[in-house]
């Protein structure tokens, strides 16, 4: 490919990208617009309001324009950062996102790099030994982790690490009014920390099934590449050899990575919601529950507006890392 | 070449991914027969006191919840839920999947260019987050949750089947098929679409895997019918009064049974792979 026709393709990569976004922006328009009941009452609750009132209401917020004009005004909106008035929390949906945004990626950044981190290696080491009782362990593990439902895992830690054990808090952020006893509880961040571990494991038992079952099959078929048996005939020591075929195995890893974050957000409600995580999957449901439509929609276009920039930045670096694609 | 076994079961794995799965089945068909009780009846002792919370035994083999049901019956009421709604959303997925992806890859051009658009930006919605939300906006019902699993989750199998398309199209009996007369829809059903029999297979058993972690995932959230029990609603219940923190036996028979019925479709789907691309059983 030359330089012309990658900057080409990348070009129409981020058209589509973009295209998709407005997609997204489009059908989640048509779902809280075309459903039964406006804003008002999702507001206000159905008849708890004279009539003028609610007329009122819906001029002042342009509810008798034509569907086009509410349409584009929206779309300007979005592209403004514009989300609207959050009805539990009357202020903009943007402010009560943000900090869920920081709750979550605190979570889940740990999360996805030691899910990623472990599943390759673990599954290196798994499709470094085929056959034999690291072959079939390697397989029960990726077929056990691939069938729990997050939620359960979640569920199944409380019981046993928080209600049980008493080793960890059942869930929030931080204990309000926290009094260390010891010294280690003195530590900065010690309560954090320890508010973090349960929700960081069990989304790191939900996402390491498909790094780890990527990486070890990747990992089996590049024992069988030539340039293995050139390394192994060069009479490289076995680490060596091994860490050749790991770098070279890794790039469908590299390619999961941008599908995994779509997939992340997934767990991530689920498991926000068991540890009762204040971050923007729980936001999400709960907004979503209480009718606060505001705060819902733009949480879900935040999400899907990362997981379209992931992906593409995931095909930039797949372009980078690949010689074949990055020189031919 | 593999031989085929029964069903395309070759391996001890496979076999014992359909008992397992048959099993279930069967309690899902035999459920109203089976359950020793009503699910949703609140039971009462001799005294006209509320059986909750009883740990396993007696008249409860698996123990009742917070409200006095059943766990036992409520498991065995779930399981036609969660394995219908699984069943029903799989057909759905490879359905709309196996088609777009067959008009895609076989008629090519602008058809494949509009189908395929379409298939991208299935792939750029996040699906979960998505089908939290549609169905919090529609009523609750089990219809409802089958059209919110299978309206994005068809993305993977139309990719798959349009690739495999495009390159059954040129084979040399298709050429023969069409200059014999044989009209589009023709080729397409009877020449192309037989060919991809193990492919399509092999998506169903994911897409039955997907759908049933969808729905308990979704009634995990409260998002499920509230008349009917599955089992991703007996796990809601369960969080939602607080009993996780003592109930054992009621959250730990509800996730055992997600787990064992989406281990027995993957089992299956191993052995039909092998069959989908046999460059995996060397």
């Amino acid at each position: 490919m030359t330089t012309k026709a990658r900057g080409r393709a990348l070009i129409s990569r981020a058209i589509q990208s973009g295209l998709t976004l407005w997609v997204l922006a489009t059908i989640i328009w048509l779902m809280f617009r075309l459903l039964p009941g406006d804003p008002t009452t999702a507001l206000l609750g159905t008849g708890q309001l004279p009539p003028d009132a609610v007329a009122r209401l819906r001029a002042e917020w342009r509810l008798d324009d034509p569907m086009g004009a509410q349409y584009l005004r929206y779309l300007g909106n979005l592209l403004t950062g514009e989300f609207g008035l959050s009805f539990t929390f009357r202020q903009p949906a943007t402010e009560v996102l943000a900090p869920a945004l920081v709750n979550t990626l605190i979570l889940m950044a740990p999360a996805t790099a030691i899910s990623v981190v472990g599943g390759v290696l673990l599954g290196a080491w798994l499709g470094w030994r085929r056959g034999g009782a690291a072959e079939f362990g390697g397989a029960l593990l990726v077929l056990v982790l691939r069938s729990l439902p997050a939620f359960w895992i979640g569920i199944v830690l409380l019981m046993a690490f928080s209600y049980s054990l008493g080793w960890f808090p059942i869930g929030g952020i931080r204990t309000p009014a926290f009094f260390p006893e010891t010294w280690w509880e003195e530590l900065p961040g010690f309560d954090f920390l320890r508010h973090l571990v349960l929700p960081v494991t069990a989304a790191v038992l939900y996402f390491l099934a498909d790094p780890l079952m990527i990486m070890r099959t990747s990992m089996l078929e590049a024992r069988t590449e030539d340039y293995i048996s050139y390394a192994e005939a060069r009479g490289l020591p076995d680490r060596r050899v091994r860490r050749i075929a790991r770098r070279n195995a890794m790039l469908p890893v590299v390619t999961y990575v941008g599908i995994m974050v779509s997939f992340a957000f997934g767990g991530q409600i689920l498991i926000e919601m068991v540890f009762s995580w204040p971050g923007m999957g729980r936001l999400m449901v709960e907004s979503v529950t209480q009718r606060d439509y505001p705060v819902a929609q733009a949480a879900f276009l935040l999400m899907a507006a990362i997981v379209v920039v992931v992906n593409f930045l995931v095909d930039l670096l797949y372009a980078l890392l690949d010689p074949r694609i990055r020189d031919a | 070449m593999p031989e085929r076994g029964f069903l395309g079961f070759t391996t001890l794995s496979g076999r014992v991914g359909l008992g397992l799965f048959l099993a279930f089945c069967l309690i899902a068909l035999a459920a109203p027969a089976l359950a020793p009780l009503d699910p949703l009846a609140i039971n009462y002792d001799a005294s006209g006191g509320m059986q909750r919370m009883r740990p396993p035994g007696g008249d409860f083999p698996l123990g009742t919840n917070y409200y006095g049901r059943d766990i036992l019956s409520q498991i065995i009421a779930g399981s036609r839920v969660s394995i219908g709604v699984g069943l029903l959303s799989a057909l759905i997925i490879v359905f709309i999947g196996a088609n777009v992806g067959l008009f895609a890859g076989y008629f090519r051009g602008w058809v494949d260019a509009l189908l395929m658009r379409l298939t991208d930006i299935a792939f750029g919605i996040p699906f979960f987050p998505f089908a939290v939300l549609l169905v919090a906006l529609l009523e609750p019902s089990i219809w409802n949750m089958v059209l919110t699993i299978s309206c994005l989750l068809w993305r993977s199998v139309a990719r798959v089947v349009r690739s495999q398309a495009l390159s059954l199209r040129e084979r040399p009996y298709i050429r023969a098929a069409q200059v014999a007369g044989a009209s589009d829809l023709r080729v397409m059903y009877v020449h192309i679409l037989p060919n991809l029999m193990p492919m399509v297979l092999l998506y169903t058993a994911i897409g039955i895997a997907y759908a049933v972690l969808s729905e308990a995932s979704l009634s995990f959230l409260g998002f499920g019918d509230p008349s009917l029990v599955s089992w991703g609603s007996m796990l809601y219940d369960a969080y939602v009064t607080g009993s996780i923190s003592r109930a054992w036996w009621w959250t730990v028979p509800p996730g055992l049974c997600i787990t064992l019925f989406v281990i027995s479709v993957f089992l299956m789907a191993r052995d039909w792979e092998l069959i989908a691309n046999p460059r995996l059983a060397r």
